[in-house]
């Protein structure tokens, strides 16, 4: 490496202008190879939209645009179940969960972040370790506590089982371990106790992978179907995956109503990721998810 | 559940029932009627889609509650492959429904683990006869285990062979002679496929259109004299000669590249889209056939094929009405309701507004009921037609019913599209599922 | 990584403050992990335990139905399954077929963004993200649509080629990558963004310092960022292992039910089907020890395995 800055300066820039050009083709190619990716990550998502709009008698067209766009699909999915109100109930219980689990999650991540403790490796690989349990094992038991509560066909008992989240408590722990600890001592000399730490120090700092977070778990609660299938008893007290799926029936599958109905589902979600999607993957980049 | 089991079930049953609520597990007649306001709850499939099926059965209830003001039917929708699972999580939790719609398959489990009530348990015997007077014997057959009715009889479809009339054209063939056979299918199919660009059958017999259930397949099985199992319900027969010579005959059908695997959905969409000649499936499809067709070809609809000079031997897909309640009073709540939804009345909704079966033949020819519309549908002929001769859709017996089906099934698969032997394939599979019937257990 | 070496100097202080207030900051840790504790024990281990309790007995949930003792029964009748082995394979081609997804691609990716300029950059990243935010049933609906061998989009696409259409989920020499790649099509998004933070967090001096001298962008690849980056990515190759087969649950259950002819099932699909979805409490409580048991010695494996890798790597 040292024979290149002594060799000559006529053969160096020779040797750069050969590397600029190669690193061009590179470039070509790379961003090429991006498009095609990012085709492929967002053409189904497009397709959804565009069937959604297609005239009931031109489902199968193929046309990239539909000719004559048309809301008849989105007419007949509002008119066939209580799409609002699933989406009120949906909205309802994400925001619930993401609050409580983040509350419970930073709660946790400062007990093992902060002290060590007897057992403390032990909770902590315990609650790592609820990841490998099949969610349709604990799903009857649950339901039947749920049903003992009195909670059945009620929006309480789509949140509390998600009271906490192991991804949330491990993220949130190591952040909190990464915290730098001058800070931590500043506010122990100046007479804060653990609580008043945690809340006046630490969380304000940790507001980037806070609110990534958030967004994490509203996300996955937003999407999820199988707990939501065996609670749902009327269409006014259930979430919308459940609604979707009513338009795929034993008599086939109306692809119209439910393209739209999956778009009514998609939609907030993707209007919260076009408007803060700066902010999330920024604050997953500073807060170094590992 | 073994017999001393299931003896021990229904002590332990009734020593709580003496200390907390009224008898259930016993034999005990409802009151006369309702007269004092009751509610009920209704676990019902066709309220979990939205469309058609939905409609009509809210129709169907809010009808029935405006003549019947002290009773209230809380319709609660669970889809058709939760029924079984939701009901028992629910009666677990000592929240059960006081009236569910059964899916056939499950009705062993239903009856002999859930606590239903055999209707002559509790209804007398003369109002019994009365209703059941004018419904079709075989259809009331199929909700009886053991002597007893757990399920009356309620939506009901069987096998009906749907065919572009246009395409048969196509291929010069003459569509007023639809396949009456097996060996006419294969032949039809494979003039079809070879004249035009058409999928020559598709059917849900076996593979991935039959969606895990079996009473296509049985349907089949029966037509060749042929059962899944013993009369006696003890031993399974699925790979006995004539079972196993009618897989042999899909096999042969699959090999001449007229049956594929393909799912229920596209076969379907395919159908409807005018690219499948023949479709032999539930006539519950009839609806969206109908709407599918519209404009584009003459759809028509033939019995089932047999084998041979043989008719077939159909079975229906469908469900029944179980009572789960234990209480006198929403007993003949639940009851009222039933008679209700399978009346006159109740029929002639649920066959012009949902599209099954009136089980109630009489109401064909009555203008006063489904004249008209049966004038202006006559696809639904052949499938009344087959109504004389149904046999019950078997289900199998104790707490592993569902995973022997599905041994079965997967056999059956693997035995038609999966190639190797198809008598050892099947053989095996009896073997295995056997071990998991209740007598050997 | 680091923050290992962090926590006893954080540690210290507070010891000395513990002492000072006693028992109280003996529970004072507990108090703060107690609610996700106790939430974890009631909706989690509680089941699993009394799982493990049940996976012996023949019952039918109902509480006045007597339980019956079987002894070992539902796991031989789990471990004489006849597509048990099939499933084991299947599950092992799932995670072989979703690494470069979530991994391989995902890393690529991840080098090659980062070296763009910022708008580029985010425009890509923004767009493989999008289909992490879409719910699996819809997923599942939207793909079952462009794959439908008459009127999908891709096989209307393949006829115009020339090419016959495949039936991309009934077809068993297809169906197992379709769903691979509908699983990874979910995935790439997400393992995109773990690795491009990881990447964001290399310290820019080190490559600066290796581009002073004379390094080509591949060499910088090659000899820092990979190694670097090689914690991060074995942690995905980790997650594909352990939860490669719940993540493909949901497209194997509305798409294929594990079939055609078992094509399509995986260990996770084959017990759900045999165990949960059966509504006997023996099966699945047996399938779900099974499942538990297994994935974690697997789990244990793995972290003897990487803290092996960790070590000689430092």
């Amino acid at each position: 490496m040292t024979t290149e800055t002594l060799s000559l300066p006529m053969s160096t820039s020779g040797l750069q202008s050969r590397k600029k050009r190669r690193q061009a083709n590179l470039a070509i190619a790379g961003h090429a190879l991006m498009i095609v990716m990012s085709l492929f990550a967002v053409f189904p998502v497009y397709w959804m939209l565009v069937s959604s709009l297609r005239a009931e008698n031109h489902i199968f067209d193929t046309a990239l645009w539909p000719d004559a766009a048309s809301l008849d699909n989105y007419a007949y999915a509002l008119s066939a179940i209580p799409i609002w109100r699933m989406l009120w109930n949906t909205l309802v219980v994400s925001a619930a969960v993401t609050f409580i689990q983040l509350l419970t999650g930073i709660a946790a991540a400062y007990g093992f972040a902060r002290w060590r403790f007897r057992f403390d490796k032990f909770v902590y690989a315990l609650i790592g370790l609820t990841w490998l349990v099949p969610i349709q094992v604990v799903m009857i038991p649950n339901y039947l506590l749920v049903a003992r509560m009195g909670l059945l066909d009620s929006l309480p008992a789509l949140i509390l089982p998600h009271f906490a989240s192991a991804f949330a408590i491990m993220l949130l722990t190591q952040s909190m371990r990464a915290f730098p600890k001058e800070v931590l001592e500043a506010a122990r000399m100046d007479g804060a106790g653990s609580w008043r730490t945690l809340w006046e120090v630490i969380v304000p700092n940790l507001r980037g992978i806070i609110a990534s977070l958030a967004i994490l778990i509203f996300i996955s609660t937003w999407n999820e179907y199988f707990w939501p299938l065996l609670l749902s008893r009327s269409a006014e007290n259930t979430v919308i995956q459940i609604g979707i799926q009513m338009f795929i029936t034993q008599e086939g599958t109306s692809w119209g109503p439910l393209m739209a109905a999956s778009s009514l589902a998609s939609l907030p979600i993707l209007l919260i990721y076009v408007v803060l999607q700066r902010q999330v993957i920024q604050s997953f980049m500073k807060s170094g998810i590992r | 559940m073994s017999a001393i089991g299931k003896k021990l079930a229904r002590i332990l049953v009734g020593t709580f029932a003496s200390v907390a609520v009224a008898a259930p597990g016993f034999a005990q007649t409802i009151p006369a009627t309702v007269d004092k306001p009751v509610t009920i709850t209704f676990y019902n499939y066709n309220l979990a889609s939205a469309g058609i099926g939905a409609d009509g059965t809210k129709k169907l209830i809010a009808e029935f509650m405006a003549a019947n003001p002290m009773i209230k039917v809380d319709g609660v929708g669970v889809p058709s492959t939760e029924m079984n699972s939701r009901i028992l999580a629910d009666v677990a939790a000592g929240r059960g429904p006081d009236l569910a719609q059964v899916v056939f398959d499950g009705l062993d489990f239903v009856a002999n683990n859930m606590g239903a009530s055999a209707l002559e348990d509790i209804v007398p015997a003369d109002e019994l006869a009365e209703h059941f007077n004018g419904m079709s014997k075989n259809g009331l057959e199929l909700g009886v285990l053991d002597g007893k009715t757990y399920a009356l009889a309620y939506t009901f479809s069987t096998p009906v062979l749907f065919y572009n009339a246009d395409l048969f054209r196509k291929a010069g063939l003459d569509p007023d002679s639809p396949p009456k056979n097996w060996a006419e299918i294969k032949e039809t199919a494979l003039t079809i496929q070879d004249k035009t660009d058409a999928k020559g059958f598709s059917t849900g017999v076996v593979g991935a259109a039959a969606s895990g259930f079996d009473w296509l397949l049985q349907s089949v099985l029966l037509s060749n004299g042929g059962r899944v199992m013993s009369e006696d319900r003890k031993t399974l027969t699925f790979a006995e000669p004539a079972a196993a010579g009618a897989v042999k005959m899909l096999r042969e059908l699959h090999d001449a590249g007229v049956l594929e695997n393909s799912s229920s959905g596209s076969n379907l969409e395919s159908m409807n889209a005018g690219g499948t000649a023949m479709f032999l499936n539930t006539s519950a499809y009839q609806r969206a056939l109908i709407a599918g067709a519209e404009g584009k070809y003459e759809l028509r609809a033939a019995p089932m094929p047999g084998f041979g000079d043989t008719l077939a031997t159909p079975t229906n897909s469908g469900s029944g009405l179980v009572i789960l309640s234990h209480d006198p009073l929403k007993q003949r709540a639940a009851w009222e309701f039933m008679k209700f939804l399978t009346s006159k009345r109740g029929y002639t909704i649920i066959t012009s507004e949902i599209g099954y079966l009136p089980l109630r033949t009489d109401i064909v020819n009555d203008p006063a009921y489904l004249k008209d519309w049966v004038a202006e549908h006559p696809l639904i002929q052949p499938n009344l037609a087959q109504l004389e001769r149904l046999q019950p859709w078997t289900p199998f017996p104790g707490s592993n019913y569902r995973q022997i089906l599905k041994t079965m099934m997967d056999a059956m698969e693997q035995a038609v599209f999966g190639g190797g032997d198809v008598d050892a394939t099947l053989k095996a599979a009896q073997d295995q599922a056997q071990a998991l019937m209740p007598n050997n257990t | 990584m680091s923050t290992a070496a962090l926590q006893p100097v954080l540690a210290r202080p507070i010891r000395r403050s513990v002492r000072r207030i006693g028992l109280s900051a003996e529970l004072l840790p507990w108090l703060y992990i107690l609610p996700a504790v106790l939430a974890f024990g009631v909706w989690i281990y509680e089941p699993l335990i009394r799982a493990f309790m049940l996976s012996f007995y023949e019952w039918n949930m109902l509480p006045f139905s007597p339980q019956k003792w079987v002894g070992t029964q539902n796991y031989s009748n789990i471990f004489a399954l006849q597509k048990l082995w099939q499933a084991l394979g299947n599950t092992a081609i799932y995670v072989v077929g979703l690494l470069p997804m979530s991994v391989a691609i995902p890393l690529a990716v991840a080098i090659f963004t980062h070296d763009l300029k910022g708008r580029w950059r985010n425009f890509y990243r923004a767009l493989i993200f999008v289909p992490m935010i879409i719910a699996p049933v819809v997923a599942a609906a939207v793909w079952r649509w462009l794959l439908d061998p008459q009127h999908g989009i891709l096989n209307l696409a393949l006829q115009g080629l020339g090419i016959a259409p495949i039936d991309f989920l009934g077809d068993p020499n297809f169906a197992i990558w379709t769903i691979i790649l509908i699983t990874g099509w979910k995935l790439i998004g997400f393992a995109t963004l773990i690795l491009s933070a990881a990447n964001a967090n290399i310290n820019p001096s080190l490559i600066e310092a290796a581009r002073m001298d004379g390094a080509s962008s591949w060499e910088i690849v090659r000899d820092i960022r990979l190694p670097l980056l090689s914690s991060t990515a074995l942690f995905l190759v980790m997650m594909t292992i352990l939860l490669g087969a719940q993540w493909s649950f949901t497209y194997i259950n509305v798409l294929t039910a594990g079939g055609p002819l078992g094509s399509t099932t995986n260990i996770y699909y084959l017990l759900w089907d045999f165990g949960f979805s059966s509504m006997s409490v023996g099966w699945s409580s047996a399938a779900a020890v099974v499942l538990f048991v297994g994935f974690s010695v697997i789990a244990f494996g793995l972290f003897r395995m990487i803290e092996r890798y960790s070590f000689y790597d430092n």
